[in-house]
């Protein structure tokens, strides 16, 4: 479904490289957790999917779409959360919902549905009348998501999304994760939390420095691992080595 | 003091992006944009020097009635009205709606510590758009007059000191209107509809002082006499619009003579104890204004959530982006007082001023209806010029700032950004025509067909300005910015689209120009449409192009 094929990327020259010749396939119905310390190329990546940074070599590929050969075609099917909720803030709740919707071309019935499900969900509905600007990091992430979801995307891309978000509504995104796994979409995400990755992910990738260092299930991550582990000892593990 | 210096010295950094200058510049992708850059601004030349030799002429003419000490004024009181217009939208911006504020308040630094640094960064700015409009009056005048050193010594003090006074004076009325106004709820509007209305308050009595005093002095029996007697006579009394700018061109005009010592010692001792004032007025009200601005109003209650159903409506993507850009602008106090005060405020001046004179219209009127096709051709001009005028096409992308991801990751096709973006525009030129016709109609007559000629060409005339505006912001968009004033007022894009605006619509009134009493006005009418057309679908194929390739590489 969604394949990095040698995406390389690289800032100041190429001096730095911030992601190196990186290969990954992810299929369809995945939870896929992508780790890694700060600054090895997390964002880099998913910026890459999402037509924020453009690769200096190697192609990006979803459900047969080049994701940068024919942008539009594969932007309508994939969501986006940044780690940064920043939005119109100018706008109230449900102006910025009903712009994202429109963008999508999303049928009256099919968003008022959507719209009033997630709100209700992350529990923000009564602040859709006030504009984004009183709104807290938590309450943008939450309206982020929601917006994210309005599409029905078959692929969910967020970076750090439990950051900001009290433990009920995490607890939602998690919900909403496995829902959209078993409806055979896919869902690609970067966490610091290895408690999450450990227990939601189908499969992880550990990057440090542009490169991936470790791939596969929890269960082929620690039958590699010096013991039989957790994850943040195999994590804190290879990336010390590098 | 250190503090101080600090504060100052971060604030320049992050106001005019001094490190990330550097950091770009070793980016390769850069270079060729700075080459653009240097381009456009190359086409702002032939207007300044347009500007240059229309100076040149004005001094000409005064010096032949032996004032040419009035030329210095008109070189005063224009950069120092221009710092304080510019200064209303800076000071609003810069002191109270900046990013930074939210992590300067909870520091222990004194509300005047902030002003001063905020101060010193908007004189900078005030520098870069008053010094071209100020030094080519006192180099004129110096090396047309033969002067001697002292001269330029006095215009270097000048020079330094002439932005200190109308800011602060922009400082202090901002600081009280911000005080004042501080009102729960409606709060950007009061304040927004209160500042157009000081501006349009001090213009009208700017020239009614100027009117009245130029009529008490050709009253005067000995007029002529006067005027030849005295070299400062026109100064004198047509100076006491802002005295400052009188005590400025009195001592350059007498720099050999003690009036000139006296005349430049209360230039700059004015502005310092000005500056004193605004910074012992800042303890006091400063933070009053500011605290409250940075609440927002939440309802946080069930009563204000609108019937969801009710409120959801299906918009065609283009009109979803037109209706957020118009959203986006009218609900920014300083995108609403550039843009839409901007086109509202150009034909209020022209009215006011034919009415503050007690002269009558009648002549002016006559005039005019005997050359109706004149009066619609230059307001189908006026009108096209709003479309860069207002700065909505040329900051259209900048304005995004850290939003921009939003767009780029929608699926959303060029056509509609363009055609979403025009719209925006075209519904501020769609207000400014109105006033336009107002304004015309409190002079002569115009009859529906003319209305409807003025609206309808008009607005054809505006799309390619906002295009050549767009096309502008989309190659450099400022996206980085701390204070939606950046994004507007501070953002070049602007200015190199007035210089690339002024070299298109120069061509086509040259080209009007030729035509007229050689052909039928209505095949003007029509040739201008055919070519007005062409130009929308050249710059729309060009932005589509632009905007697909920004899109996914900036």
């Amino acid at each position: 479904m969604l394949k990095l094929n040698n995406i390389s990327k690289s800032y100041n020259k190429g001096e730095v490289k911030a992601v190196d010749n990186l290969n990954l396939e992810i299929k369809s119905g995945e939870i896929f957790g992508f780790l890694g310390p700060n600054g090895a190329g997390k964002t880099t990546t998913i910026k890459m999917i999402v037509g924020l940074l453009k690769p200096d070599e190697g192609k990006i590929i979803l459900d047969g779409v080049d994701v940068w050969q024919d942008s539009l075609r594969a932007k309508s099917m994939i969501s986006y959360v940044p780690d940064n909720p920043e939005i119109y803030d100018r706008l109230n709740g449900i102006e910025y919902l009903n712009f994202i919707a429109d963008m999508y071309g999303i049928s009256k019935e099919e968003r008022t549905k959507k719209i009033e499900y997630y709100t209700k969900l992350f529990n923000i509905e009564d602040s859709l009348g006030d504009i984004i600007g009183s709104f807290s990091h938590g309450m943008k992430q939450k309206l982020v998501l929601t917006s994210a979801l309005l599409n029905d995307p078959n692929l969910f891309i967020l970076d750090e999304p439990m950051v900001g978000l009290d433990p009920k509504s995490s607890f939602n995104l998690k919900e909403i994760m496995r829902k959209m796994c078993n409806e055979g979409k896919t869902v690609f995400f970067s966490t610091h939390v290895m408690e999450v990755a450990e227990k939601l992910c189908d499969r992880i990738a550990i990057i440090n420095k542009g490169k991936i260092i470790a791939l596969g299930t929890m269960e082929e991550l620690r039958a590699h691992a010096k013991e039989r582990e957790s994850l943040e000892n195999i994590f804190l593990e290879l990336t010390d080595n590098e | 003091m250190n503090k101080l210096f600090s504060l100052i010295k971060t604030d320049l950094n992050v106001t005019f992006g001094l490190s990330s200058i550097l950091y770009s510049f070793k980016a390769k992708r850069q270079r060729w944009q700075m080459l653009l850059f240097g381009i456009a601004m190359l086409s702002l030349i032939p207007t300044y020097v347009l500007f240059l030799v229309s100076l040149e002429k004005l001094y000409v003419s005064f010096r032949q009635i032996g004032q040419q000490s009035y030329f210095l004024l008109t070189g005063f009181l224009g950069s120092q009205m221009i710092v304080f217009f510019f200064g209303l939208l800076y000071v609003m911006s810069k002191y109270y709606f900046s990013n930074d504020l939210m992590h300067l308040l909870p520091l222990p630094i004194k509300p005047s510590h902030i002003l001063t640094s905020k101060f010193i960064t908007i004189m900078v700015s005030e520098y870069l758009t008053s010094i071209p409009v100020f030094l080519p009056f006192v180099i004129i005048y110096g090396i047309k007059g033969r002067v001697g050193l002292l001269y330029w010594i006095y215009t270097l003090l000048a020079l330094i000191t002439f932005p200190i006074l109308p800011l602060v004076l922009a400082s202090i009325v901002i600081m009280l209107l911000m005080k004042y106004t501080n009102i729960k709820g409606k709060r950007d509007l009061i304040r927004t509809i209160s500042s157009i209305l000081f501006i349009v308050l001090i213009l009208y009595s700017q020239l009614k002082i100027q009117n009245l005093a130029q009529k008490a002095m050709l009253e005067g029996k000995d007029f002529y006499f006067n005027l030849a007697r005295d070299a400062n006579l026109l100064v004198r009394n047509l100076g006491l619009v802002f005295p400052p700018s009188m005590w400025g061109a009195l001592s350059l005009a007498n720099y050999n003579k003690v009036i000139g010592l006296t005349n430049i010692l209360m230039f700059v001792a004015t502005s310092i104890a000005g500056f004193a004032l605004m910074i012992f007025l800042s303890e006091r009200i400063f933070f009053d204004g500011l605290i409250g601005n940075i609440e927002v109003t939440a309802t946080k209650g069930k009563d204000r959530r609108k019937d969801l159903y009710r409120v959801t409506s299906v918009k065609k993507p283009y009109l979803a982006i037109a209706k957020k850009e118009l959203k986006m602008l009218i609900k920014t106090p300083i995108y609403l007082m550039n843009s839409v005060g901007g086109v509202i405020i150009g034909p209020i001046i022209i009215v006011l001023s034919l009415f503050t004179g007690e002269q009558s219209t009648e002549p002016l009127a006559q005039y005019l209806s005997s050359n109706m096709d004149i009066v619609i051709l230059a307001s189908i001009g006026m009108i096209g010029a709003l479309g860069i005028l207002n700065s909505v096409g040329a900051t259209t992308f900048s304005r995004e700032g850290k939003n921009f991801w939003i767009q780029r990751t929608l699926p959303i096709k060029a056509k509609d950004q363009i055609l979403g973006r025009v719209l925006a525009s075209i519904a501020l030129q769609v207000l400014g025509g109105f006033v336009l016709i107002g304004c015309i109609l409190f002079i002569i007559r115009l009859d529906i067909l003319s209305i409807l000629l003025i609206l309808v060409l008009g607005l054809i005339a505006s799309i390619p300005m906002t295009q050549i505006g767009m096309i502008i912001d989309i190659l450099r968009p400022m996206l980085n910015w701390s204070n939606p004033q950046q994004a507007m007022k501070q953002n070049l894009n602007v200015l190199i689209g007035m210089g690339v605006g002024v070299l298109y619509g120069g061509a086509l009134i040259i080209l009007v120009k030729f035509m007229l009493n050689k052909i039928n006005i209505w095949g003007i009418y029509s040739i201008l449409t055919t070519i007005l057309f062409i130009s929308i679908i050249v710059f729309s194929i060009i932005l589509k192009k632009l905007i697909e390739k920004q899109f996914r590489e900036l």
